[in-house]
Parts: C-alpha cells; sequence; structure tokens
C-alpha cells in the first residue's frame, strides 16, 4: 500500500541506522574508504611504455635522417621523359609531340571525347556561365545545378538509384573502399588492381587478401580458408564485413574480371562486391554501362560500382552509384568527397555532354570495339612481342617475347622503341607504375589506348609502325 | 579530421562525459527515474529505492561494458572491440569522470540501505547490483573479457 511509505518517519528511519548489522556497517565503512581513495588517486594511462634514459639515448642514437628531398639523377628516366616527350596542342588523337604530328596511341582517350568539338563548345559555354573553379567542397557552397545534373545522369544512365561525384578518379574508389571497410574487416581483391584501389584498401586499415589475378579458384580457398576461421569463431564472424573489391577492365593487365562467378561467390560466402570500372566503363556492354552489361548481371547485384571520369568520358572526376543507401553513405563518409573542393562546374557539362553523345548513339561503343578486336589481332601478330590482353579491351599491353632478366634493361629496351615509333608518326607509352610501392608489379610493357575514332587505315599504320620501330631497335642492338 | 565542429577528435565517445552538465544531468535523470518509480501505487519506498539501485545497475551496465564501438562514422573503426567505458577519456583512468561514475553507484547503494532499513534481502541485491556496478569499472578489469564473453 503506497501509504505506508507516507507514514514512516524519519526518527525512526534514523533509529533503523542504530540496529543496523555489524555486517553491514562494516561494509559501508569499506565502501567509505574507497571513495576516499578514489577521490585522491592520480588519473593515469594504462599500458604506457616509460622508457629509461638509456632506451631513449639509444633510439635517438639509432635514428638516421633522411633528406627531405632526395638526390635524383639527371638521366632519371621521368626526367627524361619530360625532356622528350613535351607537346604542343591538344592531346586528342593526334598529338604533336616535339613539332612531330603523331598518332596518338598513348592517351586513354577511349571514345575520342578529348578533342570532340561539341563537348568543347558546350564546356566553353559553361566556363562563361560558372567561371574556372567551384571554390568549394560539395558541402561547403561547391554545389552547383551541373553537380547535381551530372550524378542524376550517370544514375540513370547506369540505372542505379543513386551516384555520387568525386572531384578526382583516383581519389574516387581510394575513398569509397575505406567509407565503407574498417579495421576488423575482410577485404578479398584481386592481385592485379590498380594503385588507386590499392591505396583504398591500405587506407581502410583492414585485413587484406589477395587472390591470384582472375584466379577464381584461389579466391575461392581464400573464402573457404575465411569460412573455416568464421565457423570457429561465429560471434567474431558476425562483426566482420567481408568484401570483395576487383577491376572490371584491369588497367595493369587488359582483361576482363570474370564477373558471373564472381557474383555466384558472392552469394554462396556473403561477400559485399565493390567493382572498379575506371575502365570498362563506357567501353564493354551494347551501351557502354560497363562489365555488368557486358555479362548481362543485373547492376543490382553488384553492390557499389566505382569508375573514373578520366578515360572514356574524357572529363575529370569520378563516380561511385548504386543503391541510395549505400551511396548516400559517402556523402559524410567518402573522404574524397568531404574534404575537397567540387569537381569544376565546366567538367562537370564536359562529362554531361559526353553521356548525350554515348546515349544518342551507341553505336560509339561497338566502333570502339571493332577498333580493340583490329588493334589486337594486328597487334598479336607482331613476332617480338606477346598480347595477353583480351581482344575487347582498350587497354593493349606488349610484352617483349623475350625478356631479359633485368627489368630496367627492358624498360629502356621499350622506351628505344617507343621512341623510335614516335619519331615514325605514333605516338606509344610505356606502361609505368610506382615500382617501390605497387603491390604486385607486371611485366614491362608499352601500353596501347584504342580510341574508337581510328580509321582501318590509321590502325594498319600503327601496326606496320610499331613492328618497324620494334625491328629496329631489337635488331640493331643484338647485333 | 572535423565533423561540422571544432572538435579535432574523431570519436566524440572519448569525451562526452566531460561535457559541461553532463554530471548533473546523469544525476538528475537517476532521480526522475526514481520519482516515476515512487509515482507507482502498490510500491513501498524501501523497494522503489532497491529497483532504482537496481534499473540504474542494468542500464548504465548495458550502457558501459556492453555496448562496443561508436556511432560516429568518422572514426576507423579502432574502438570496435572496446566498450563504452574503455573509450571514456580515452581509456585513461582514474580521471574525474570515471570517479564520478564509481561513485554514483556507492552513494545509491547506501540510499537504498538507508531506505530498506538494512534488510537482509535488500542488501542481498543491492549488494549484487553494486558490484555489477562497480567490479567492470576497476581499473584491472579494463579490456578484461571473462569467459570471453562479449569479446566480439
Amino acid at each position: 500500500m503506497a501509504i505506508v511509505a507516507a507514514t514512516w518517519d524519519m526518527y525512526e528511519m534514523f533509529q533503523a541506522v542504530f540496529q543496523a548489522p555489524t555486517y553491514h556497517l562494516i561494509f559501508e565503512a569499506l565502501l567509505i574508504l574507497w571513495i576516499i581513495k578514489l577521490i585522491f588517486s592520480k588519473s593515469y594511462a594504462p599500458g604506457k611504455t616509460v622508457l629509461t634514459e638509456k632506451e631513449k639515448e639509444a633510439l635517438i642514437e639509432e635514428w638516421i635522417p633522411e633528406p627531405l628531398a632526395p638526390d635524383v639523377p639527371d638521366d632519371h628516366p621521368v626526367l627524361q621523359a619530360m625532356n622528350n616527350n613535351i607537346i604542343s596542342g591538344k592531346a586528342d588523337m593526334y598529338v604533336t609531340i616535339r613539332g612531330k604530328k603523331c598518332i596518338n596511341m598513348a592517351t586513354m582517350n577511349f571514345l575520342g571525347m578529348v578533342g570532340d568539338p561539341s563537348v568543347e563548345a558546350v564546356t566553353i559555354k559553361s566556363l562563361r556561365k560558372y567561371g574556372v573553379g567551384s571554390c568549394g567542397p560539395r558541402g561547403f557552397y561547391g554545389t552547383m545545378d551541373v553537380h547535381l545534373e551530372l550524378e542524376d545522369r550517370l544514375a540513370k544512365f547506369m540505372r542505379c538509384e543513386e551516384a555520387i561525384l568525386y572531384s578526382y578518379g583516383f581519389a574516387t574508389i581510394a575513398s569509397a573502399i575505406p567509407a565503407y571497410s574498417k579495421r576488423g574487416d575482410v577485404i578479398f581483391c584481386d592481385e592485379g588492381v590498380c594503385f588507386a584501389i590499392q591505396k583504398g584498401l591500405v587506407a581502410s586499415r583492414s585485413l587484406i587478401k589477395y587472390f591470384k589475378h582472375n584466379d577464381m579458384e584461389d579466391l575461392e580457398r581464400l573464402l573457404l580458408e575465411q569460412q573455416a576461421e568464421d565457423q570457429k569463431n561465429p560471434k567474431k564472424a558476425k562483426a566482420t564485413r567481408r568484401f570483395l573489391v576487383v577491376e572490371g577492365l584491369y588497367n595493369k593487365h587488359g582483361d576482363i574480371c570474370p564477373l558471373p562467378k564472381l557474383v555466384e561467390l558472392k552469394w554462396k560466402y556473403k561477400l559485399r562486391v565493390i567493382v572498379e570500372e575506371s575502365f570498362s566503363f563506357g567501353v564493354l556492354g551494347a551501351n557502354g554501362r560497363g562489365v555488368t552489361e557486358h555479362f548481362g548481371i543485373n547492376v543490382e547485384e553488384i553492390d557499389l560500382i566505382a569508375a573514373s571520369l578520366e578515360n572514356s568520358i574524357g572529363s575529370c572526376g569520378g563516380f561511385c552509384c548504386g543503391k541510395k543507401y549505400v551511396i548516400d553513405h559517402q556523402r559524410l563518409s567518402g573522404l574524397g568527397y568531404c574534404f575537397s573542393a567540387s569537381l569544376p562546374p565546366m567538367l562537370a557539362t564536359a562529362a554531361i555532354e559526353a553521356l548525350n553523345i554515348i546515349e544518342r548513339d551507341p553505336g560509339i561503343c561497338q566502333a570502339l570495339r571493332n577498333n580493340c578486336r583490329k588493334v589486337h589481332n594486328g597487334l598479336s601478330k607482331l613476332s617480338y612481342f606477346n598480347v595477353r590482353s583480351d581482344p575487347l579491351a582498350p587497354i593493349q599491353h606488349l610484352y617483349l617475347t623475350e625478356p631479359s632478366a633485368d627489368r630496367d634493361l627492358d624498360m629502356c629496351t621499350l622506351q628505344k622503341i617507343a621512341d623510335e615509333a614516335i619519331k615514325n608518326g605514333v605516338a606509344l607509352t610505356l606502361a609505368r607504375y610506382l615500382e617501390a610501392e605497387e603491390h604486385h608489379l607486371p611485366l614491362p610493357s608499352i601500353r596501347v589506348a584504342v580510341n574508337a575514332k581510328l580509321s582501318d587505315e590509321e590502325i594498319d599504320k600503327v601496326v606496320a609502325t610499331i613492328s618497324e620501330a620494334s625491328k629496329t631497335v631489337l635488331c640493331t642492338s643484338s647485333l | 579530421m572535423n565533423t561540422g565542429t571544432t572538435r579535432s577528435d574523431d570519436n566524440p565517445t572519448h569525451s562526452v562525459f566531460s561535457n559541461k552538465g553532463m554530471w548533473l544531468t546523469y544525476v538528475l535523470v537517476v532521480y526522475f527515474v526514481h520519482l516515476l518509480l515512487l509515482s507507482l501505487p502498490f510500491i513501498s519506498t524501501d523497494i522503489v529505492w532497491t529497483l532504482t539501485n537496481a534499473i540504474h545497475a542494468l542500464v548504465t551496465y548495458t550502457m558501459f561494458h556492453v555496448t562496443k564501438g561508436t556511432p560516429w562514422p568518422t572514426s576507423t573503426g579502432e574502438e570496435r572491440l572496446k566498450t563504452q567505458w574503455e573509450q571514456i577519456d580515452f581509456g585513461r583512468q582514474f580521471t574525474p569522470t570515471k570517479k564520478f561514475l564509481m561513485t554514483v553507484p556507492i552513494v545509491l547503494f547506501f540510499v537504498a540501505s538507508f531506505y530498506s532499513r538494512y534488510d537482509k534481502v535488500h542488501f542481498f541485491f543491492n549488494l549484487f547490483f553494486l558490484l555489477l556496478t562497480v567490479v567492470p569499472k576497476l581499473p584491472m578489469f579494463h579490456g578484461v573479457r571473462i569467459f570471453n564473453i562479449n569479446k566480439w
């Protein structure tokens, strides 16, 4: 009864204190002592290592300062390239290198959007309207109508719910991966992924498990290992996210990922799939929608698609697309999105116009594929080179048939062939990597980028020139 | 990394209990819960105090020692396996906040014992909930998962 409480009076209560059991009083006294101890204890950080003076001195002794800027030898390949590869004018289908007009097989301008007159006209118009820069990140006065329009258009083009626009192609995937995958998560990744993905993997601080390039058995082996580990510790497994990161079309190898098998493994082992489509977007598929369209796979089966707008689209920046709730997460967690000035509006307009061109006439993608096949067939016949790229890939890597044991020597040989080709009117470039930082360094190669607007005669000329140049260089050097 | 404020720490769980008025709010919440229980009919004052102690213990135990990680998206996941208590004040021991949070259940125990007139049954329950709140807060239990309970 509630009334009972009200009838207690304080006198009776205090009487109870004197009749309290002894054990209780002792316990309370101990607690009071504990509170007093608590008040006078000093705060400290646990697990902090304290170094003795001797250890400190030993550490200082051991330290060797590195120079702020390392000495660069005068014959460094980058310095040489800077002197030798000075171009004037636009780097579109034809490029002028030191006054010599060459067919451009070096720039990844797959659909010929760089140098397209309608794209240029629209961009100049946009420049007059918006100026050059956007003067702020997207969340801080940097959003223009064209950014929203481009995101909308990209989402519609890729048949996704939403797209998010980044201002730099490299930062797109390098920000997208760490936005989702954190410490304690596991990422399964192809060995042949490009440098931007590798940087994203490092930034995610997750556990990275590389499988052999396009080797589904090796991937399944890793997945089974993970499954066994998960069964041992189901509670840990519950708190671990598992990601699969692949490229649609591999820049370093020029081949296509086996997406149907990857999707099958995704459902079987409960993975989240991130596909990097920088080199397959606008290239593969009947309408240029990338590797999903190429294999006829529903785009909803892929959790996240990231692509750069710097290759096929010929603009700048990059985008991610997928489900709305997946993409929205990046608007606060994608570091490259939050903390970088947004894409200059004129470049967004250029990308919109490029999308218009692709949507108006998907035949351009067909033309690119035809050219890729022709270039591939032509290059496959060369005697001094191995071509292992996919016939549909706009990136064809030419490896030496008889490489030496010395990587630098091979690079020099290939550079001589490229220089010789430039003399004869075909601009070539070597596939260059930050060799010390790459996870899995591919063999030295000449990277041929195919343009959709090349005519049959031009392709024949390219193949003939490369053939001649390789003969000239390799025969004279062997003499 | 800044998340819209001037705070440069990417995990606000570290310092949220050091905010102005946080201690007062804590005490007031406990007191209001107590008043709410008092307003219920058919429950006597002694039971209400023991109930207040019990609810306080269970709620704070869940809050500080069961819940892990941080809800803030800016964190890179260092604290995914750390309980909230282990994150408070960057894991430092005997900071003012931690002293305060350790003292509150002890005071609650005193009050509950007083109002239950040092009854044995009440003592048993109050002691149990006192240990439940104070023991996991002790420095020697920092990062300890007995029998791997709540390890992942």
